[in-house]
């Protein structure tokens, strides 16, 4: 099979605490709290008020107006309380539901297995009432303005699985045994509702069995093709995956909806298949366990709005100090308050060691831990598990000009040459040399031997021209014609 | 044993702090400290993991691939080698600390590559107080009066090697002496008896004689400290080019070019080119092309200005050699090379960056 890739980018390799093909079902929380603003889409006001018995799988917000999608009580029981928390950096509507115990849930009304008799407007409808149209990026287009642009607009639709991170959720986990077939029919059900999309599926190309199953079970699709990728970081990004599918440009800063495609991963695709046919509404992830931190490195499902505390209670070590991060160890936020609740959005919690030991002679050491980009370390040759661990691993000096972060950056820019440009003054040279680029990405503060802040400083120096009034769209606008400007307001998924 | 060196330095690092004399020498405290032990920070924001290597690794790769050619140095050329070494570190270092106490600067490692680079490429009857001299003199003016480590435009050490062969010419001339060859050779003795004889390249200057490649791989003809044990060389070069911390780009092309032009010269005009082979295992070819082209510092940054760079190198090289009073081309062709090396960069990355595309009004 033609393996497709693009220009840079790091392969993660072999590190240890990576979750392991086991799930559990964890206990039903006693309380959730459900923020009003899940994936893609606007904070909603709630529909509900305290004392209100509610049911698992009831709407509590919803709003039709604005491009957002329904959200749920993932529980049965009762609101004890609504308040204003700050939830990643945003200030927004809390709902807290006291649970009765009851583990069931309310169906969607009109979910069948038959669904290929229903009309469109109907499995949208489904689609958009379990709230599976706010994941991802970019949402899932729905005639109820679950994303910014419409269903027909759809010119491609991408369904990635590619793991590049160094921790990943399990792919074989998510598609286990009958999960397999349902994420085939979940893209029979995404083909119908957007007609006029070719589907592109993108999938690891080292899980070469997971390929051949997907190829025999969607040979009788139209239109669809499988891409085996590479999974070389930062691959699953829109801003990589399309040029490397598709052969066409990015419009960076804008979305890939802008453009007519949608990205959606494979975990989406099942809660579209659980919507549409099983009539279950978005109360519940998968989500993987990684990291050295954990006892136990598995995949969990637990309800939306359980609180982290709860989820992580005994499963992290105690005899050292750990850091908790939100989905990717190279962009995600640290979650330090443990007291909030998990979201849809969440798919990875990443627990490493919060490392300040100050080792002897570090930098001597043959490393059979140490992940790097040049080969200094025996852990090259020797495959012992790689620890990622948060030190600092070095002192930060002036760029010696290695040029590693030119190599592995994926969009083709000059991290070292930008710094030193931002060190000289923000203007729009920094323009010329591709500012507005830079995906965040952040691989090139990870690669840096002098350790410098290469990406923080090249996203600091952006906002302070866009605060300036320069912005890319002058470049970006005459070149595309994109779509649902209208609506697009630079709203950005959590990484 | 850890402990007692931890709190050694933690009562120094008191004591230091305190005494107002001493505290102008924090950097060279805080440099130790930081060479026992690693650091204690970690990551305050994304990136939350970082890629192992750091500067200090990055160097320390350098002097392991200097080690075969420094302890054929010691065999060729007696004891004395490792005096000259310690006094080019004590000079160079000294400049270094002087520059860094002045300026209020951590100490950076920078030198510990230069420190070792600079006696390797010296001819082995160089009086001590000229390695002293040379050290500190590429040191301030390879590196310090451009900023220090990271801003400097030429390699440290060929700065005071040029120097040297500038001011003091005698010495590079006519004073080579012959390694030891045979049983336990230099490292039981100090210096070689003073019997002097040619390099290989002065020899084809005068005579049109050609050595053999086996004697050049092993080095037991005269020339530099360093630069004559050519197979361990190319074992350190190789090592690090495989490591990523050398550029193969650069060592390639240079050798490639090398290769060719004098192949071609040496077809239309033997007498003045010497044959391909030769010249690249002779003088300090190999030794410039694997650790002194390839330092990051004074190369280029773009993959397109490295292959330009190594080419150049190589013509310029061979060139020099053939068609100048000067026997060695290698450092002469490096520095001007390092002083265009900017130059390339910048020509390399206008084409690469144009002019953001201008909106025109409709
Ligand atoms: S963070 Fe930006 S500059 Fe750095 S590697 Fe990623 S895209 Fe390139
Ligand atoms: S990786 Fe770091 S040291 Fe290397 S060129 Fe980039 S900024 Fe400079």
């Amino acid at each position: 099979m033609n393996i497709l890739t693009f220009k840079g980018g790091y392969r993660f390799k072999g590190f240890t605490g990576r979750a392991a093909n086991k799930l559990i079902t964890l206990d039903l929380p006693s309380t959730v709290r459900i923020p009003l603003r899940q994936g893609f889409g606007s904070t909603l006001t709630p529909k509900v008020g305290v004392g209100d018995g509610v049911k698992a799988g009831q709407i509590i917000a919803q709003d039709d107006k604005l491009v957002s999608s329904p959200i749920h009580s993932s529980v049965n029981g009762t609101v004890t309380k609504i308040e204003k928390v700050n939830y990643f950096k945003r200030s927004i509507d809390m709902v807290t539901i006291e649970s009765d115990g009851d583990p069931g849930y309310e169906k969607l009304a009109g979910a069948t297995k038959e669904w290929e008799k229903l009309p469109n407007q109907e499995i949208e409808e489904l689609i958009y009432k379990s709230g599976a149209s706010s994941l991802n990026r970019e949402g899932i287009p729905t005639s109820f303005k679950s994303s910014i642009i419409n269903s027909e607009e759809v010119v491609d639709l991408i369904i990635h699985g590619i793991s590049s991170e160094a921790y990943n959720a399990s792919l074989k986990t998510l598609l286990e045994g009958k999960n397999l077939y349902n994420f085939v029919e979940g893209i029979k059900i995404l083909k119908k509702i957007m007609p006029k999309a070719r589907i592109h599926l993108a999938l690891n190309s080292r899980k070469k069995d997971i390929i051949e199953s997907v190829k025999k079970l969607t040979s009788n699709i139209e239109g669809l093709k499988i891409h085996a990728l590479y999974s070389k970081y930062p691959q699953g990004y829109d801003e990589v995956l399309i040029p490397t599918i598709l052969g066409k440009k990015f419009p960076y800063g804008y979305s890939a909806a802008n453009i007519g495609i949608v990205v959606l991963m494979l975990q989406t695709v099942l809660h579209v298949y659980d919507a549409v046919v099983r009539g279950k509404p978005l109360i519940e992830r998968i989500l993987a366990f990684c990291g050295q931190a954990f006892k136990e490195n598995l995949h969990v499902k637990v309800r939306v709005g359980s609180s982290l505390a709860d989820i992580l209670k005994d499963r992290l070590f105690t005899h050292f100090k750990h850091r908790v991060v939100l989905n990717s160890l190279l962009t995600g936020v640290e979650l330090a308050d443990l007291s909030l609740p998990i979201s849809r959005e969440f798919s990875q919690i990443i627990a490493i060691r919060d490392d300040d030991l100050r080792r002897f002679l570090n930098f001597m050491r043959p490393g059979f831990h140490s992940d790097s980009y040049s080969n200094t370390f025996i852990s090259q040759f020797v495959k012992v598990g790689k620890i990622a661990t948060t030190n600092l691993r070095g002192d930060q000096r002036p760029c010696i000009q290695c040029g590693y972060c030119s190599e592995v950056c994926p969009v083709d820019i000059m991290p070292t040459v930008l710094d030193r440009y931002i060190k000289l003054g923000i203007n729009e040279t920094l323009m010329r040399f591709g500012i507005f680029n830079c995906i965040e990405c952040n691989l090139c503060s990870y690669i840096c031997p002098s350790k410098i802040h290469l990406a923080n400083n090249l996203k600091d120096a952006k906002t302070k021209l866009i605060e300036a009034g320069c912005d890319n769209s002058l470049c970006i606008l005459p070149k595309f014609n994109l779509k649902g400007l209208d609506d697009y307001k630079g709203v950005k998924n959590l990484r | 044993m850890l402990g007692i060196l931890r709190r050694i330095l933690d009562e120094a690092e008191k004591i230091i702090k305190k005494t107002p004399i001493l505290k102008n020498f924090f950097p060279v405290f805080e440099a130790t400290d930081d060479f026992f032990f690693a650091t204690k920070k970690t990551t305050r924001f994304a990136p939350h993991f970082l890629d192992g290597i750091d500067i200090k690794r990055f160097m320390s790769f350098v002097i392991i691939a200097l080690i075969p050619a420094t302890i054929a140095g010691v065999y060729f050329f007696g004891l004395r080698v490792l005096l000259v070494i310690a006094i080019s570190y004590a000079a160079g270092g000294l400049v270094e600390v002087a520059f860094s106490v002045g300026r209020k600067k951590p100490l950076y490692e920078g030198f510990l590559v230069t420190g070792l680079i600079f006696p390797l490429i010296l001819p082995p009857t160089i009086p001590l107080w000229m390695v002293a001299l040379g050290a500190s003199f590429g040191v301030f003016f390879g590196k310090e009066v451009f900023g220090g480590t990271g801003r400097n435009i030429f390699n440290p050490a060929l700065v005071g090697r040029v120097f040297l062969s500038l001011a003091f010419p005698e010495y590079f001339a006519t004073m080579w002496q012959k390694p030891f060859w045979g049983g336990l050779g230099g490292f039981v003795k100090f210096m070689p008896d003073s019997i002097t004889g040619a390099t290989p390249l002065i020899n084809f200057k005068s005579t049109q004689d050609v050595a053999t490649w086996p004697c050049l791989l092993m080095g037991n003809l005269p020339g530099s400290i360093g630069e004559t044990f050519r197979i361990g060389i190319i074992i350190g070069g190789v090592l690090l080019l495989l490591v990523k911390i050398a550029e193969w780009r650069i060592s390639l092309t240079y050798i490639a070019s090398a290769f060719i032009v004098s192949f071609i010269g040496h077809i239309f005009l033997p007498e003045s080119f010497a044959p391909p082979l030769f010249q690249i295992l002779s003088g300090g070819l190999l030794f410039g092309a694997f650790f002194m082209a390839t330092d990051p510092v004074s190369g280029p940054l773009t993959h397109q200005g490295r292959w330009i760079y190594g080419i150049l190198l190589g013509v310029l090289t061979i060139l020099i050699r053939t068609f100048t009073g000067f026997v060695e081309g290698v450092m002469f062709a490096i520095l001007l090379m390092n002083a265009c090396a900017p130059l390339i960069d910048t020509i390399i990355i206008n084409i690469k960056f144009k002019d953001i595309p201008q909106v025109e009004e409709a």
